[in-house]
């Protein structure tokens, strides 16, 4: 990432937009554009100190909602470029509402609220769509009840509580657990402000504001004003601290999720979905699997899949070296249903097809091997670039020219041209760079002929 | 010179392209639609098979 942002030959468009495409291979005219940031890309220096300051929390969508950012931001802190930008939908001051304390914390004087979008015409030779993919929405099948059961969650916000940078900084802390620490920490907030207000009434009435309350419901203090409004805001005082002791205790029986479950095919080889095989997701819960074992040695996972498809060098070995080493049950059979049981827990029922059993399972997390489906606004990218798609929606492309387009001069790379994993993407990727630079020395080459 | 190649997405595909190409002596246009290029891979806390980070 950093060698893409440094590189003198790359010059990087983030928060960009392609608008138009026109011509043809070795002459495309393409506009582009250059959405606002309210930030001056040369000034900010991405300290962040702008985003410690702001007031306002969006969730934040690199962590998929699993925590909070501010509405001047840095999509993730290692980003590049590192320039931070202001969320139009969520910034108060761009939503006529008074703030602007980015602009003042700024050093660099980078914030600039007029500032609007760009538009940049580039002349091209050839055109790489590496668009990407989205992950499947889960919630299309009800019956894993994902977003309705907390400890339900995708492989990719699995990912982010794994990940030391994420939101529990690689802690297994279950969404249903979050939840109640997220209440304790309001509930806290709100208990600090009001201890305040009867700190002081106590120190001008020289008396606990306990021993007091019992004296004014015996009758005490009648038609005296001020110490109504005491006794008041010792009631609501109380009504904050007794949930707030009571979460705290149960707080206190937390521990990380131990008893992992990884569904696999969520979506993909599902008939109502999408038939294809995604390819990549049964590595991607062993790895999950393996890492969350090291992280948490009392780790145990099973993972329901129909067949575990580690097709892919050392793939194999690895699998094989997750249920000997790190505590993983492969279970042959597909789950139907996931319910929620007691203490949040997820409940998985499914037919063991070995033993021939339909058994149910209690888990303290569920993780889904959502699919890999087309990422979202990618017909009107093939509309604007002028290519044809498959029928799922991914770039069509033909068997023995992978990463070519129906559209000379335009090829495609990654899980914009089918679902692969890593590795793949990045032959791939090498593949249609090779292919676009045939483009680019051509012309080159063909500029030379005139000459000569 | 040689014409100019636009990558449209900065994802570990569009970076890998880009890289490639950059090296060959060809500029690159790299268009990424969020503030920052890194894409799916960057959420990765690891990448299989050999558990490197993927940042």
């Amino acid at each position: 990432m950093l060698d893409v942002g440094r590189h003198p030959n790359i010059e990087l468009l983030a928060y960009s937009e392609v608008e138009k495409v026109e011509g043809e291979a070795g002459d495309f005219k393409v506009t582009v554009r250059r959405k606002a940031r309210y930030v001056e890309e040369d000034r900010c220096t991405g300290c962040g100190a702008c985003a410690e300051k702001c007031p306002t929390a969006v969730p934040d969508a690199f962590n998929e909602g699993l925590g909070d950012r501010s509405a001047i931001y840095s999509y993730f802190a290692q980003g590049i470029p590192s320039t931070h930008t202001i969320d139009p939908d969520h910034c108060r001051q761009l939503n006529g509402k008074k703030c602007g304390i980015c602009a003042k914390t700024c050093q660099a004087e980078a914030i600039n609220f007029e500032q609007e979008d760009r538009i940049i015409e580039l002349d091209i030779g050839a055109i790489i769509i590496a668009a990407g993919y989205d992950i499947f929405d889960p919630s299309l099948i009800p019956e894993y009840r994902y977003r309705e059961i907390a400890n339900v969650v995708t492989a990719i916000e699995f990912e982010r509580l794994l990940s030391a940078s994420g939101p529990t900084e690689g802690h297994m802390d279950r969404p249903s657990d979050r939840a109640v620490e997220a209440e304790i920490e309001a509930l806290e907030k709100k208990a600090k402000k009001s201890q305040k207000a009867l700190d002081k009434l106590e120190k001008k009435f020289d008396e606990p504001s306990a021993a007091f309350y019992g004296k004014y419901q015996a009758g005490e203090y009648k038609g005296d004003e001020d110490r109504k409004k005491w006794a008041d805001k010792y009631t609501s005082h109380v009504k904050i601290v007794d949930p707030l002791e009571e979460l705290k205790k149960k707080a206190e029986g937390f521990t990380v999720a131990k008893r992992l479950a990884f569904i696999q095919c969520v979506g993909s080889r599902d008939f109502r979905f999408y038939p294809f095989c995604s390819g990549y997701c049964c590595m991607h819960s062993i790895k999950e699997a393996i890492i969350a074992q090291e992280h948490e040695l009392e780790t145990h996972s099973t993972i329901f899949g129909m067949d575990i498809r580690a097709i892919g060098k050392g793939f194999e070995e690895y699998k094989i070296r997750g249920g000997n080493n790190s505590n993983i049950i492969y279970v042959r059979g597909r789950v139907a249903e996931i319910t929620e049981g007691p203490n949040h827990n997820p409940v998985v029922t499914y037919e063991d097809t070995r033993e021939r059993k339909v058994k149910n399972q209690e888990f303290d997390m569920v993780v889904l091997a959502t699919a890999c489906a087309p990422i979202k606004g990618i017909d009107t990218l093939a509309k604007t670039v002028g290519v044809e798609l498959d029928k799922y929606n991914f770039i069509k492309t033909g068997s023995l020219s992978p990463v070519d387009t129906t559209t000379p001069g335009i090829f495609v790379c990654g899980c914009a041209e089918s679902p692969m994993d890593v590795p793949e993407s990045v032959a791939q990727a090498s593949s249609a760079a090779g292919r676009a630079a045939e483009i680019a020395f051509q012309s080159e080459l063909e500029k030379e002929k005139a000459v000569a | 010179m040689s014409k100019d190649i636009l990558v449209i997405g900065g994802g570990i595909a569009g970076m890998q392209s880009s890289l490639d190409l950059a090296d060959m002596g060809i500029k690159v246009h790299l268009i990424e639609k969020l503030p920052s290029i890194g894409g799916k891979m960057a959420q990765l806390d690891k990448t299989f098979p050999t558990n490197d980070c993927a940042i």
